[in-house]
This record gives C-alpha cells, sequence and structure tokens, in this order.
C-alpha cells in the first residue's frame, strides 16, 4: 500500500502547477534597497569606527613617544597635528620637560614661521622696517 | 524565498477555490505583495501563514464573482511533460473536489515538498489525522486520474 501510494505520489509529482509570474519590480526593489541601504549603514559604520580607533591610537602613541623622549619628532618626520589638552595635562603631570618640547613644537605648527629666509612674513616685515628706515 | 519555493503549490492551491488559473495567481501575487508593502507580524510557521492567506483571499476573490466561472483548457494550472492536458484538468477538477483539508494537505505534500510533519506543524492538526488526510486524498485522487494513467 505504501508503495503504492509513493508510486501515485511521484505519479502527482509529474504534473506541474504554473509557475506565477514574476512579482513587480517596485515591491522588490523596495526590500531590495532597504536591504541595501542597511548593508551600507552597517558598512559605513563599521569603517567610521575602526577609522576613529586607528586614529586615537595613533594619537596616544605619539603623545607617549613626545613624553618618552622629551622631544618632538622633527617636523619632516611628523604630520603636524596639534596635541589635545587632555595629552598636554598629561604630559605636564608625567614629564614637564616633555611638556615644553611639545608645546614647542606645537606652536611651530601653529604660528606662522618668519625664520626661514623665505618665509613670506619675513619678506614683509624686511619690506615694513626698509619702509621706515627710508621715512 | 517563498514565492519561489512555494508559489506554484499555492496557485494550485488557490486556483482549486477560483478555478481559474489567471486569477489563483492574481491572488497569490495580492497575498505575496500584501506582505512585502507592509510591516506583517512573522508568524511561527510561515507557510502556515501564506497558505491561510491565500486561502482566504481565493476565497473572497470567489465571492466577487468567480464562483461559477467554466473551466477551459487554457486555464488549467497543471502541466504535463507528455502534453496530456485532459489529465492535467482532471486533476485539477479532482483536487477542486475533495474536501478542503485533504487538499490542503495534498498541494502542501507533492507540489510544496513539505513532509507530513511539515503539514503537520503548519496546519495544526495531529500528525495522524494528517496521515490519513492524505490516504484518503491520494485515494481519491487516484480512482479520479485512473482512466488517465492509463493513457
Amino acid at each position: 500500500m505504501e508503495n503504492h501510494d509513493e508510486q501515485f505520489e511521484k505519479y502527482l509529482s509529474e504534473f506541474e502547477p504554473r509557475r506565477p509570474r514574476a512579482l513587480p519590480q517596485p515591491a522588490i526593489d523596495r526590500q531590495t534597497r532597504l536591504r541595501r541601504f542597511a548593508a551600507a549603514a552597517a558598512i559605513g559604520a563599521f569603517l567610521g569606527a575602526s577609522v576613529w580607533f586607528a586614529w586615537k591610537e595613533q594619537a596616544g602613541q605619539k603623545a607617549a613617544n613626545i613624553a618618552n623622549n622629551g622631544t618632538v619628532a622633527s617636523r619632516e618626520q611628523t604630520p603636524r597635528r596639534a596635541l589635545s589638552t587632555v595629552e598636554l595635562t598629561r604630559l605636564a603631570v608625567e614629564n614637564p620637560s616633555g611638556l615644553d618640547a611639545a608645546l614647542e613644537a606645537a606652536q611651530e605648527n601653529r604660528l606662522p614661521r618668519f625664520d626661514r629666509k623665505d618665509s613670506v612674513l619675513r619678506i614683509l616685515a624686511e619690506n615694513d622696517l626698509g619702509g621706515e628706515k627710508e621715512k | 524565498m517563498l514565492y519561489d519555493k512555494h508559489g506554484p503549490a499555492l496557485v494550485a492551491y488557490a486556483c482549486s477555490f477560483v478555478t481559474d488559473a489567471g486569477a489563483a495567481e492574481d491572488v497569490v501575487h495580492q497575498v505575496f505583495l500584501r506582505l512585502l508593502s507592509g510591516p506583517v507580524q512573522t508568524p511561527d510557521v510561515p507557510v502556515a501563514y501564506v497558505y491561510r492567506a491565500v486561502r482566504n483571499a481565493a476565497l473572497n476573490e470567489r465571492r466577487s464573482g468567480q464562483k461559477d466561472a467554466p473551466l477551459d483548457l487554457d486555464s488549467s494550472v497543471f502541466k504535463r511533460g507528455d502534453g496530456n492536458r485532459e489529465a492535467a484538468l482532471a486533476l485539477q477538477h479532482a483536487l477542486a473536489e475533495l474536501p478542503e483539508e485533504q487538499r490542503e494537505v495534498v498541494v502542501m505534500r507533492v507540489w510544496s515538498g513539505m513532509t507530513l510533519e511539515e503539514v503537520a506543524a503548519a496546519t495544526g492538526a495531529p500528525l495522524n489525522t494528517v496521515a490519513s488526510r492524505y490516504r484518503y486524498a491520494l485515494g481519491k485522487l487516484r480512482e479520479k486520474l485512473q482512466p488517465y494513467r492509463k493513457k
């Protein structure tokens, strides 16, 4: 009987029901768009968090280097970046001489330089002084 | 996706209520569009939910005027590889004549590829009941399709 049923079941499965036409595109699009948007948001959040953590770690390492060496890396070696108040406070507590060096470096980064020969400020200052002397 | 896997079976199921393959397709479309368009609480057994929804939509469709529409060869919901359209139509008729709960079990088992345990879970009926409904249904279908099997 079981075998009989299985045979008939097989016979029935040879009848293929009509495959319904595809769902209208907008319905699929809405779903797909939502999924894509969610995926993009998740990837964006992940990348943002990664960059932020990397930046924080780099900043911490730099402050530690300054504190350990007591000197500021030369302008050519390190990118210019102002130290945060937290980092400066920590330097002041842990290594006052390092703080001086860091402040000096920060000053160099923040104020326009006029100690080079080709510095625009220096040229302007000299011109100004020359004009006054002529007067 | 539910639509790809169970779509054809659902059209066959809906067709046993509305007796027109085109209307059955529309019913299945309608149900899936409703599912996709808004927040629907996901039931424990989504297949069972979709079957119920298709059944209700098909009954509504029938009430709205399709009830006595005659079957014609072009509206057959089934087709066979050997092109036997008479057998396909006979199956459609035979399915429509089955009691609803037997028809549901047959469609879920044969064309949705569900096991009897899954059908029992989907319909909420005990496994033994589902198994006997299935057996009865096969017996009736076998009887109705016998002339076409000999051909």
